[in-house]
């Protein structure tokens, strides 16, 4: 009988182990398939709502964008994508035009006459464009382009109507776009690199609407087969364009890049893999089990794992363990982490009494004095997080290593006196909210922020949690002035220090991105100066200046930017990034060998 | 079965539905989340948070929204997803069937399993087997849901263990595939779920052994077999058809929540994951109505298998 059972459960055993999914084939040889595991799902798949990173990374692969970045250059360079060349600018700024290739064509869809992809033209770029300024569109890129474009934001007033012209934004004919600015807008190609700028065509939207964002149709080198909560997948457009890949071109470094193995994409026209499969893993142990049982090529390392993956963090170096078996890069993020304190709170920000206003003033900068970003590094970011004062991020050139580092070492003593100074003590320290949306680490950070000022004397029942259940409820009561206190993060949308001194620009106060509310008209005056200007030392010295101010105001408890772990399979042949929403780089993703016989 | 009793279930369900769809759309509108500043870009004007809104319809009277609500849900039209785009019918379409596939399996075995132990614990109740029962059903209870699932995955489905299945994923298009990506989650949920039932079934077995007309039909010389399932389960299956009949909803809407987000498998339960967080008040509308349909349909089955079990349930 024992016998019996033994043979049955083996038998049962054996039947478990032979199932599975056969291998995916091209044409009978097995198919490429790169697996690319992602920490968050993305929502839409409309260009026009491609708000999240995730979402960015599926749209540059289906879509196409005027611009990109060079996929090796750092720092980042712009290259033409389906513009034909660099754009032609005005002397004064104010017009620029860009002409368009013409070999693109949509990929085949219904949408179209007879189900083929027709090509993409001028006014297909004009459209796209315009539906961000369209309110059925729901779109979420217009503050890219808002008064910023002659006659756009009067379309919008006037109904929104496709049939009727927008002055600034014009096809000059079937192949050549004229963008006419309302002031010289030095980023506007960086605003031509996003998703939000992918062309979409008018037929789709038509035959979809809402739809779209589940039907993308655009001219991109994949194609979405199937998408679901957990993953999707794009295969590859058989009909994208012929266009060689050139390491030259695309800023490839021999010195640090020659072990990627991307010498062998030389010449040879993308898509280089048969399918592109994207893994929603929000789980920080499913992602890291699915990519050390090789279900996934890549993968952003969790915290969780750094202790296993490096050896040491000073510099950061890969364990034995994992050196050789994979590629790995440390990625400095392109944003950082702050706490905002709002401004427009009169017990500690902008007070009509000016003698208050002084005693707030030194209670956040005591706050500041207070904060410990060593241990705040060490505790949540691994300590390989990179803190510097201000809003200016290091991976920008307008970074200043000589900055005001007073700004971020923890000075208890200097906190303690500012407080006593100017008379606030334990009964008059105001009430505070520190805001945050509902999560274990976002719990934690307060705490530590808590007890940081603690040390100073701040007595924890003034500093209350207000926790949230989403980000959005979140965003929303601190748009509302709800929050006192503001902890947040910023990922850059293009690489130019603008997108980030903006964040504390007057106009743009809740429920804009100056969360802080921050209205000081000297930085105002200067924000709207060197808005206008391209990169240049007087620019730099004046986004200088403006930090200085922020620091000077002590406006925020600012910044931190975190340190990003990719590793991936030895047969991937690529350079991650994520920076600036990114994804193009998938567009020339390769694997050695055809890697997908487990599924 | 008598129609009358049936109708009058039926009928009782109705303002139940009404009920509960009125608590849960009162509670979404006014304390859910609000999925407006996730659909803004930055800087938003106040025109645009308007614009927003509007389209969302959260400018609309609570009452003219509660009736669209029903409408939705007695035609089955149930809107576009706030996020994706989708039909919602469409995204219920596609992920209830992968949930019931996902979660039947061990939603039957750990059933099956519960009885027959909990059957064995009483039957030899206070002797070291239903110790061994008892005590092995506590452990099981007490292991987090997490460490089982991270602990098979890692056991099962990784070079560090035996790598015999998939870490996750559902590509399922026959019996094999389906028993490859079926059988870690399966394993995972009998290993929560049997300790739960294990007792509670063995707490329903006792109190029925303990009955006079068992030990009446033990005094007429009726062997253990014929005592535990002719006298002691036929006996007892009101409070067993009850726990399974109101697990239904929750095997059928709610899938199971862990094992699709660990094991990527794309059921209903991480649709309404991401609902929850993201504000995605369509899919939360139906998910929530529906749940409380099927609750009403299986408290009525409920009473018309207990009916079927005990007539005189039935008697008016």
């Amino acid at each position: 009988m024992l016998k019996k059972i033994q043979i049955a459960l083996l038998l049962a055993l054996l039947i478990l182990v032979c199932c599975g999914e056969p291998p995916a084939t091209n044409g009978g040889k097995p198919a490429k398939v790169y697996r690319h595991a992602m920490d968050g799902a993305p929502g839409s798949l409309d260009p026009a709502q491609a708000a999240s990173l995730y979402a960015n990374f599926i749209v540059v692969t289906l879509d196409d964008t005027l611009y990109r970045y060079k996929y090796l250059a750092r720092p980042y360079q712009l290259q033409p994508n389906l513009a034909a060349a660099m754009p032609e600018i005005s002397a004064d700024g104010l017009q620029v035009t860009i002409r368009i290739r013409e070999d693109v064509y949509f990929m085949d869809d219904p949408a179209f006459a007879n189900g083929k992809g027709r090509e993409v033209k001028a006014q297909d770029f004009v459209y796209s464009i315009m539906r961000h300024f369209d309110p059925e569109t729901r779109a979420q890129g217009a503050w890219l382009w808002q008064n910023r474009i002659e006659g756009l934001d009067r379309w919008k007033e006037q109904g929104s109507d496709y049939d009727s012209e927008v002055t600034g934004l014009r096809a000059l004919d079937d192949h050549s776009v004229q963008i006419t600015l309302t002031k010289p807008f030095p980023q506007l190609i960086h605003t031509l690199t996003q998703g939000y700028a992918a062309i979409v065509p008018r037929e789709a939207v038509e035959a979809y609407g809402q739809m779209l964002s589940n039907h993308p149709v655009g001219s991109g080198p994949f194609r979405l087969a199937s998408r679901d909560s957990a993953r999707a997948v794009l295969t590859r457009n058989p009909d994208f364009r012929q266009q060689p890949f050139d390491l030259a071109d695309e800023g490839y470094d021999p010195a640090s890049q020659a072990n990627l193995g991307l010498q062998v994409l030389q010449d040879r026209s993308p898509p280089f893999v048969d399918r592109l499969e994207f893994e929603f893993i929000t789980e920080d142990a499913a992602r890291w089990n699915a990519f050390t049982a090789g279900e996934v090529h890549f993968i952003k390392v969790p915290v969780s794992q750094f202790d296993n993956v490096l050896s040491q963090r000073n510099p950061v170096t890969l364990s034995p363990g994992f050196d050789g078996m994979y590629h790995f890069e440390a990625s400095p993020e392109s944003g950082f982490v702050y706490t905002n304190f709002n401004m427009d709170d009169e017990r500690l920000g902008i007070h009509p009494d000016p003698e208050q206003n002084i005693r707030n003033r030194a209670l956040r900068c005591a706050m500041v004095k207070a904060f410990d970003w060593d241990k705040r590094n060490e505790i949540f970011f691994y300590d390989i997080g990179r803190v510097f004062p201000g809003a200016i991020i290091p991976s920008v050139p307008e970074f200043d290593p000589a900055g005001d580092a007073s700004y971020i070492q923890r000075d208890l003593k200097g906190a303690r006196e500012l407080l006593q100074a100017n008379g606030w003590d334990e009964e008059t320290l105001p009430t505070l909210e520190y805001g945050f949306p509902n999560s274990v680490t976002e719990r934690q950070i307060f705490e530590q922020f808590r007890n940081f000022m603690m040390d100073a004397g701040y007595p924890s029942a003034k500093i209350r949690p207000m926790i949230f259940a989403t980000y959005g409820d979140y965003q929303r009561a601190y748009s509302q002035g709800k929050v006192t206190l503001i902890n947040s993060s910023w990922t850059m949308d293009y690489p130019d220090a603008e997108n980030l001194m903006q964040l504390y620009y007057g106009p743009n106060s809740a429920p804009g991105s100056n969360s802080a509310n921050y209205k000081n008209p000297e930085y105002d005056r200067l924000y709207d100066i060197s808005a206008a200007m391209a990169e240049s030392p007087e620019r730099t010295e004046n986004y200088r200046k403006m930090n200085q101010m922020l620091i000077d105001d002590c406006v925020s408890i600012n910044g931190i930017s975190r340190t990003l772990l990719f590793l991936w399979d030895r047969n991937a042949i690529m350079k991650p990034d994520r920076s600036f929403l990114g994804g193009y780089f998938l567009r020339f993703v390769d694997l050695a060998e055809p890697a997908n016989t487990t599924p | 079965m008598n129609r009358r009793y049936i109708t009058r279930r039926v009928l009782y369900g109705i303002p139940l539905i009404l009920g509960v769809t009125f608590v849960s759309f009162l509670l979404m509108v006014y304390f859910g989340p609000d999925k407006t500043y996730e659909l803004l870009g930055k800087n938003p004007t106040t025109e645009q948070i308007s614009e927003v809104r509007r389209a969302l319809g959260y400018d609309r009277a609570f009452l003219l929204r509660y009736g669209d609500y029903l409408r939705e849900l007695v035609t089955l039209d149930l809107g576009l997803s706030d996020s994706s785009g989708e039909p919602v019918s469409v995204i219920l379409k596609r992920t209830l069937p992968v949930s019931i596939a996902l979660v039947l399996p061990g939603f039957i075995l750990g059933n099956l399993m519960g009885l027959a132990l909990g059957l064995l614990a009483a039957w030899y109740r206070g002797k070291w087997l239903d110790k061994l029962v008892m005590s092995a059903s506590v452990v099981g209870m007490s292991v987090s849901f997490l460490v089982i699932i991270i602990g098979l995955q890692i056991l099962l489905c990784t070079p560090y263990g035996l790598n015999l299945f998939p870490v996750r994923g559902w590509q399922v298009h026959d019996l094999g595939s389906y028993l490859y990506y079926v059988t870690v989650p399966t394993l995972a949920l009998v290993l929560v779920t049997l300790g739960y039932n294990t007792r509670f079934y063995r707490a329903v077995m006792v109190e029925e052994i303990e009955r006079d007309h068992i030990r009446t039909a033990q005094a007429y010389g009726a062997s253990p077999r014929e005592l535990l399932f002719r006298h002691v389960l036929k006996n007892s299956l009101i409070p067993v058809l009850t726990r399974i009949m109101f697990s239904v909803p929750f095997v059928v809407i709610s899938g199971s929540l862990l094992l699709e987000s660990y094991f990527g498998i794309p059921g209903i339960g991480l649709v309404t994951f991401n609902a929850i967080t993201s504000g995605d008040q369509p899919i939360l509308k139906a998910v929530v109505g529906l749940t409380g349909v099927l609750f009403v349909l299986a408290l009525t089955v409920n009473d018309m298998l207990y009916s079927l079990v005990d007539p005189r349930v039935a008697k008016p």
